[in-house]
């Protein structure tokens, strides 16, 4: 009964404390994240389904995507090496432009799809992030998997990438980009302008 | 992506068997892989002051260089170019024809039959990879689809729990180890020296490149090829504009895409460890006991 006495026994429990906290932490974060995606999945396939117009849908889902996914740190990753070399000015301009770019690219999309629902698998823990299966389901066309990485660095939980058919969509575009400004001469500048003629081009009803 | 005969490809594989057409001949039509070496090979004779690109000094920039994987990159974009312009004026408005002119229940049929006259290939590789519950699929969904299925028009198998999964000589020496090599943009798509050489491989793996002379076999092969070309390239008529689209350096996009992609799909085939018996035998079993 020694054992049980004095200070071995406080020491004892809070290592077993510990231990419980250690292994119940990644259960939660895991839980935590399915829940986050279940959310914000749940309000985006309610607009894709619904029957409102295709402007409103567009509407209803800028907040949604600016509140669930971190557009800032994508932004950064897709520039790449040549966030360093870009100025603070170009830097900011670039944010506010990929900003519009990846909204234009998500609402592009939501004329195509009606009668959608989706299912998420494992968590899986991917890095620093987390990485929450989904399958998307689609009337007359195959399942399509999808793999959600989930951040937690901004202080809450945002969506920092999907990889479908095994490709990231963000280091995709981080490759565009890279090998577009090399063959430009290393200059941050033409991405730029490349990105406004792609906004300038870019007709909303295209869908 | 799927090129139809044997596989995902971002762009169908279809100027080789174009080739070949013109060509005609059964035994050119054979060793054809062979053939396309050799092409290569001159085009790379020819080109041979610009066909690598310079190793880049700056550390970072020499980090972009290594995670493109892409030393002959003048090279490739020469071809890339050359395959987007015969796309553009002869692949893509025949596929669109075709979408136009052909009914969706039809063309998903002729799309299951490509798919599984090309199952004896995917066997062997899956044999090759060691995977039996695989190769049982590929082989179960041959018997049933040739069959019952009238030739592959229709997917049974899928329907008796036997989907579809693609493979190819590539993904097989990706499981035995053998590194991917530089990436290679050859006129059938995206590709690499050691998924170039897979793609060899999986010609000799194909029944179809040995039928017999006679029996109108060989036109039928020849539809067949084509057949392959245009369907794999309407199944992506989208995807592809799209990214022609918005991506600023297409080129690049699609090398990206196609090497993780394939690193994915060698990886799924490495944590494949299912057992033999499929699916149904367990829920029989648990339902039994």
């Amino acid at each position: 009964m020694k054992f049980f006495s004095g200070r071995r026994f406080i020491l004892g429990s809070l290592a077993l404390l510990c231990a419980a906290n250690l292994t119940a932490l990644p259960a939660r974060a895991a839980h935590n994240t399915r829940q986050f995606i279940e959310n914000f999945g749940n309000k985006l396939v309610a607009i894709v389904n619904s029957p409102i117009p295709l402007s409103e849908k567009k509407e209803q889902v800028l907040p949604l995507i600016q509140q669930n996914v971190d557009i800032d740190a994508i932004g950064r990753y897709c520039l790449g090496r040549y966030w360093k070399v870009a100025t603070p000015e170009q830097q900011k301009e670039y944010i506010g432009l990929f900003h519009q770019v990846l909204v234009n690219a998500i609402t592009d999309k939501l004329g195509d799809y009606r009668g959608v629902s989706f299912t998420i698998g494992n968590v899986t823990k991917s890095g620093d992030d987390e990485s929450v299966d989904a399958t998307l389901v689609r009337p007359q066309q195959p399942p399509a998997t999808m793999q959600w990485i989930i951040s937690n660095a901004s202080g809450t939980d945002k969506v920092v990438d999907v990889v479908g058919e095994g490709a990231s969509l963000r280091l995709t575009q981080r490759q565009d980009y890279s090998s577009y400004i090399a063959r430009n001469g290393g200059n941050v500048g033409a991405l730029i302008n490349a990105l406004k003629r792609q906004i300038a081009h870019h007709t909303p009803d295209a869908h | 992506m799927n090129s139809g005969r044997n596989g995902k490809r971002i762009r169908p594989r279809g100027q080789a068997h174009n080739a070949q057409a013109i060509q005609g001949t059964s035994a050119s039509r054979r060793f054809s892989p062979r053939r396309a070496g050799l092409v290569l090979s001159v085009l790379a004779l020819a080109g041979c002051s610009s066909i690598e690109a310079p190793v880049p000094k700056d550390p970072d920039a020499l980090e972009d260089y290594k995670q493109a994987n892409d030393r002959y990159e003048p090279l490739n974009r020469k071809v890339y170019n050359l395959t987007m312009k015969f796309d553009k004026w002869a692949l893509r408005p025949v596929a669109k024809a075709y979408v136009w002119a052909v009914p969706h229940p039809v063309r998903n049929s002729l799309g299951n039959m490509i798919t599984t006259m090309n199952e004896p290939s995917v066997f062997f590789n899956d044999v090759g990879a060691g995977r039996p519950r695989r190769a049982g699929d590929a082989f179960a969904r041959w018997c049933i689809n040739m069959s019952v299925g009238i030739g592959g028009l229709i997917d049974v198998a899928k329907m008796a729990g036997f989907p579809h999964h693609d493979n190819d000589a590539g993904l097989t020496m990706a499981n035995w180890g053998v590194p991917s090599g530089p990436y290679l943009f050859l006129p059938m798509g995206p590709s690499s020296f050691r998924d170039g050489i897979g793609y060899g491989i999986d010609q000799g793996l194909s029944p179809w490149n040995y039928v017999p002379r006679g029996y109108g076999l060989i036109s039928f092969n020849w539809a067949y090829n084509m057949m392959g070309v245009v369907h794999g390239r309407s199944e992506h008529l989208d995807d592809l504009d799209a990214l022609q689209r918005d991506a600023l350096d297409p080129y690049a996009t699609i090398r990206s895409a196609y090497q993780q992609q394939r690193k994915a799909q060698a990886e799924a085939i490495k944590n494949d460890h299912r057992a033999t018996v499929p699916l149904w035998y367990h829920v029989k079993n648990r339902q039994q006991g």
